[in-house]
């Protein structure tokens, strides 16, 4: 009797250390790509493979920064200096993914996420790595680009052959890219069999699995204030991104000018702070936080927008502070007292369902 | 059972434990989100290391030249950088865990650690 019970002690033991040694180790790494920090936070991983993965996933991230930058000579650049021409030319083949997706996404966005708009960012100076510093551009030359309503529409693709007729369109992915590129990397790291993850490029992220036996916590800065407007708890797979005026902007005589240009009209999109949406796809949940931006705080030109282009939840702050949220995201956020100045509870509607 | 008198021996168990139990208490619960470390890196590379209830300031090399950032009572921030746009300095202060600052032409990351960060990501 005493000599089993000794047995089932020690099968206990044994037990014991064996769970001792598969404890499940995390591993978080930061890297200063893409033109930002990329945080890698990964669960259930052993210290070498998680080296590995992030080594990985930091060429590729490199790699995709310098072919589809806007403004720096690469890919994209040659590819904007020959679309002019009116000519046929032969894309870049890491180039035609990207064309092709976000044409679809802003077809899906009726225009308002608009790619081909490169040449008004830049007329507004934020294809530049210094922000602008105004004055803002004139009437006349926004009209100029805006008469030739450069769309995606505008590209012919035929194999690896491109050609536009149109002489105002510009590639500029600076909406899109980040999005696409955190999608390849959850697509690497599932290669690598890590299901556990998450991926935030400077502040937009997808995450997949869960953090052990709890899931992911993602806290949503908030746009005015220093500290976080509110929290929320993602699991299985899903990508949170915000567009926000707070980004890249400049003040010129009292007005805030910040860098979402509206395609409709030529100027910064006017009378939201921050939009956050939520997808599973990074590169669609990028695609439209521009284009519910630019669409503006009322409810009847949003919806429309997010309901097409089939995001799972939205939250948008306005200028006064006011926020307005999707009803399946009202049961999962959790609104965060700001704690500096005891402020009361930020005023909260709930929008018509997705 | 019979009760004893406390002997001298008993007395220094007691006190031991009674040390013990305050020191687990203050080492383990003092966790409340807010972190107590920080971490500087240049280039991706860990620089320094900061205990924020540590005032002091440092100059942190970068490529263009130095970072000035300050720890103060808990919190941390960048107050100048060789940057154009400053988005560094106007993150302002850091004090919970996982909250991040950082100047991108300059190089130079910070970042609160936490031994219980409230969140693994931040979303802005």
């Amino acid at each position: 009797m005493i000599k089993t019970l000794g047995h089932i002690l020690l099968i206990f033991i044994l037990a014991f250390l064996a769970a001792c040694d598969h404890k499940p180790v995390a591993y978080h790494e930061q890297l200063l790509v893409f033109g930002t920090v990329v945080d890698v936070k990964l669960w259930d991983v052993e210290e070498a493979q998680g080296r590995l993965a992030v080594a990985r996933l930091a060429d590729d991230f490199d790699y995709m920064h310098n072919a589809w930058h806007a403004w720096h000579p690469g890919p994209l650049g040659r590819v904007n200096q020959l679309l002019p021409s009116g000519e046929s030319f032969t894309l870049p083949p890491s180039l035609l993914p990207l064309i092709q997706r976000s044409s679809d996404l802003s077809r899906r966005s009726n225009g308002l996420f608009n790619p081909a708009i490169g040449k008004l960012t830049a007329l507004w100076g934020f294809a530049s790595d210094d922000p602008p510093k105004g004055p803002p551009p004139s009437a006349e030359a926004i009209r100029a680009i805006l008469d030739q309503q450069p769309g995606m529409d505008d590209i012919r693709l035929n194999g690896l052959t491109i050609q536009t007729a149109n002489p105002a369109l510009k590639l500029d992915f600076g909406a899109f890219a980040k999005g696409y590129a955190v999608d390849r990397a959850i697509d690497v790291l599932r290669e690598l069999d890590i299901n556990n993850a998450v991926v935030n490029a400077g502040g937009d992220l997808r995450a997949i699995g869960r953090h052990g036996d709890r899931p992911w916590r993602v806290g949503i800065r908030h746009p005015r204030e220093a500290g976080i407007l509110a929290s929320v708890e993602v699991e299985g797979d899903e990508s949170i991104f915000t567009s926000g005026d707070y980004e890249r902007y400049f003040d010129w005589q009292g007005t805030r000018y910040d860098h979402i240009i509206d395609p409709r009209s030529g100027y910064p999109a006017q009378g939201l702070s921050s939009v956050t949406v939520f997808a599973r796809q990074a590169d669609l949940a990028d695609a439209a936080a521009t284009a519910l931006f630019v669409a503006g705080p009322d409810e009847k030109d949003w919806l429309p927008v997010a309901r097409a282009m089939g995001v799972s939840g939205v939250m948008l702050v306005d200028d006064e502070g006011k926020i307005q949220l999707t009803p399946g995201i009202r049961e999962r956020i959790y609104f965060i007292p700001s704690a500096d100045n005891e402020r009361t509870r930020p005023e909260i509607r709930i929008s018509a369902a997705l | 059972m019979n009760w004893v008198k406390l002997s001298r021996g008993d007395a220094v168990v007691w006190l031991l434990a009674a040390t013990l139990l305050v020191s687990v208490y203050t080492i383990f619960w003092q966790a409340d989100g807010h972190g107590a470390e920080a971490v500087v890196l240049v280039n991706g590379k860990r620089w320094a290391r900061l205990d924020l209830f540590q005032n002091q300031d440092l100059d942190v090399p970068g490529p263009l030249g130095h970072s000035h950032i300050q720890v103060r009572d808990g919190q941390v921030r960048f107050v100048n950088s060789p940057c154009p746009n400053q988005l560094c300095v106007h993150t302002g202060w850091l004090n919970q865990g996982g909250e991040v600052a950082i100047c991108l032409p300059n190089k130079v990351s910070l970042q609160i650690l936490g031994s219980d960060p409230r969140f693994d990501a931040i979303n802005f």
